[in-house]
């Protein structure tokens, strides 16, 4: 059997928060990809954009940044300069700029530093299931998904234990930011005018910039040298330091992203757990964790989309795109096409290769946190496989209501321990 | 030009690389396990690391300012030779040249 099956009529407002309530469209997807690949999109809110959705066309798009700009926006809304410059991370950055920014980060989330966690994540995820394992049924999302990447990388930025709980839900706030289950400002169903330059069009962003802000002078004054955080705020070679608008932004974005997607990787793996029954004897094999993580990633695609900007005329599968032109890369679908993937719907623990766009790979802007993703995954997945001998559904799933942040945010799961 | 690859039990895959092409993109056209280049040659994921073989590290030349950060990033320790073989361009002057793959 298949993990999920789509249920749209294959002509839904893919830019409708609305139309993910039952999960992606993938049958409009579908579609799309088979009729016309590179599609001019409709948006109600705002001027319309390209809808690239083949695997193949992201990974050639997004390996052209000179033509197709990150410095305009990465989502879908349109937004002022001003709205720009005040929110913009280093994802909103192209070369030489987003490479200022990179150096001074990757390190800290590359391979040989990340490999050292192991045992940490490992410890965290005995804590978190010896806790959430104690009941035959619950919320796996909450329970289990929802716990392990935050209160990692909180040990990993150095931030102290008990402001932990409080930037989960920040991070909710600011990256749901459609979703009333998550936020009180839904973004489109308010004028949010007065968070307009903060990140994300939140005030959660508000309440981070100051958390940051704090933090980094509590630190400053502390001398505390551990932490990713110290790592960034060292001046570069050439003696250029990041700024304070910079740090801020940046701290969002790692709570954003360091929140969100791991945990909807992690819930998605479970859901494909409780309805593909193989894949646990598969996991406690031992013999598929070089493989399983990232066919994990590749079902979850939090990453729905990421926008881009035309930076000069340029055609595609007969279309002009036009300079200015907003060009969207459908993550999403390019993970569920045929042509790359043989039976997507399926989730195949031993897929290899794997060429999935989770993390926006091809391009400049490769998620920054790969690697610290696939560690958290594997190890989490090896330690809840060893606790089980069976796990099913307890109740229906919900999904998220965005079409940006793709993921499980209900999980009812029934089991029993080994 | 001609490229080999010597992985770390010794054996080697040697291929015929077009001028002007990068080495990253040439590894991945012919199968070279572990590099990868994620990034598709953008400098933003250190997944095509190597060691140029001593007699070519002249040749290939140094890296770049943000490659020699990129360097730091890599997941096998940096060493003489490291370089991303997505900045290494392939020219009649490289012709024979040795790259060792990290284990």
């Amino acid at each position: 059997m298949t993990v999920w099956t789509p249920s749209d009529d294959g002509f839904a407002d893919i830019t409708s928060h609305d139309a993910y309530l039952a999960g992606p469209p993938h049958n409009t997807f579908a579609r799309m990809r088979r009729d016309d690949p590179c599609a001019w999109t409709d948006y109600p809110q705002g001027e319309g954009f390209w809808s690239i959705t083949r695997q193949a066309d992201i990974l050639a798009c997004n390996g052209k940044p000179d033509i197709f700009s990150s410095a305009r926006g990465i989502r879908m809304e349109d937004q002022t300069y001003a709205e720009y410059l005040a929110r913009r991370t280093f994802q909103e950055t192209d070369a030489p700029d987003h490479m200022m920014t990179r150096i001074k980060v990757a390190r800290a989330f590359s391979p040989g530093v990340v490999a050292g966690f192991e045992q940490a994540i490992r410890d965290l995820c005995d804590e978190i299931l010896d806790e959430a394992l104690a009941q035959d049924e619950f919320d796996a999302t909450k329970a289990i998904a929802r716990q392990l990447p935050m209160r990692m990388l909180g040990r990993i930025l150095g931030l102290p234990e008990a402001d932990l709980p409080w930037l989960v839900e920040k991070g909710d706030a600011l990256i749901a930011n459609t979703d009333p289950d998550f936020t009180a400002h839904v973004l489109d169903r308010m004028t949010t005018d007065e968070f307009r330059l903060m990140p994300f069009n939140s005030p959660a962003g508000a309440e981070l910039y100051i958390y940051a802000k704090d933090l980094m002078a509590q630190k400053a004054a502390a001398g505390d040298t551990g932490g990713v955080l110290h790592m960034i705020l060292q001046p570069a070679k050439d003696g250029s330091t990041i700024t304070e608008e910079e740090f801020r932004n940046f701290f969002c974005l790692l709570v954003a992203a360091g929140n969100d997607t791991t945990r909807y990787s992690i819930a998605a793996g479970i859901q494909a757990l409780c309805h593909q029954p193989e894949l646990l004897a598969q996991m406690q094999s031992g013999s598929v964790w070089d493989t399983a993580p990232d066919e994990i990633i590749r079902w979850a695609t939090p990453a729905t989309y990421f926008r881009r900007t035309a930076a000069q005329d340029t055609e595609l599968h007969g279309k002009t795109i036009r300079a200015g032109d907003k060009v969207i890369y459908w993550f999403a679908s390019g993970n569920r096409d045929d042509a790359a993937f043989a039976d997507p719907f399926r989730v195949d623990l031993s897929r290899k290769p794997n060429p999935h766009l989770s993390f926006g790979q091809g391009g400049p802007h490769i998620c920054l946190g790969m690697w610290l993703a696939r560690l958290e995954v594997r190890v989490l997945f090896q330690e809840l496989s060893r606790r089980l001998a069976h796990i099913e559904p307890a109740g229906p799933q919900k999904f998220l209501r965005s079409n940006f942040v793709g993921g499980i945010k209900e999980l009812p799961v029934r089991l029993k321990r080994t | 030009m001609r490229v080999t690859w010597e992985l770390p039990d010794g054996s080697t895959i040697t291929a015929d690389v077009t001028d002007g092409s990068n080495l990253m993109e040439a590894a991945v056209a012919a199968g070279v396990p572990r590099v990868l280049g994620e990034c598709g040659g953008n400098l933003a994921c250190a997944t095509c690391h190597v060691y140029v073989a001593e007699g070519w590290q002249a040749a290939t030349g140094a890296p770049g300012e943000f490659e020699d950060a990129m360097l730091d990033a890599t997941e096998a320790p940096r060493g003489p030779g490291s370089r991303l073989s997505c900045q290494i361009i392939a020219s009649a002057a490289l012709d024979g040249l040795l790259l060792r793959v990290p284990g």
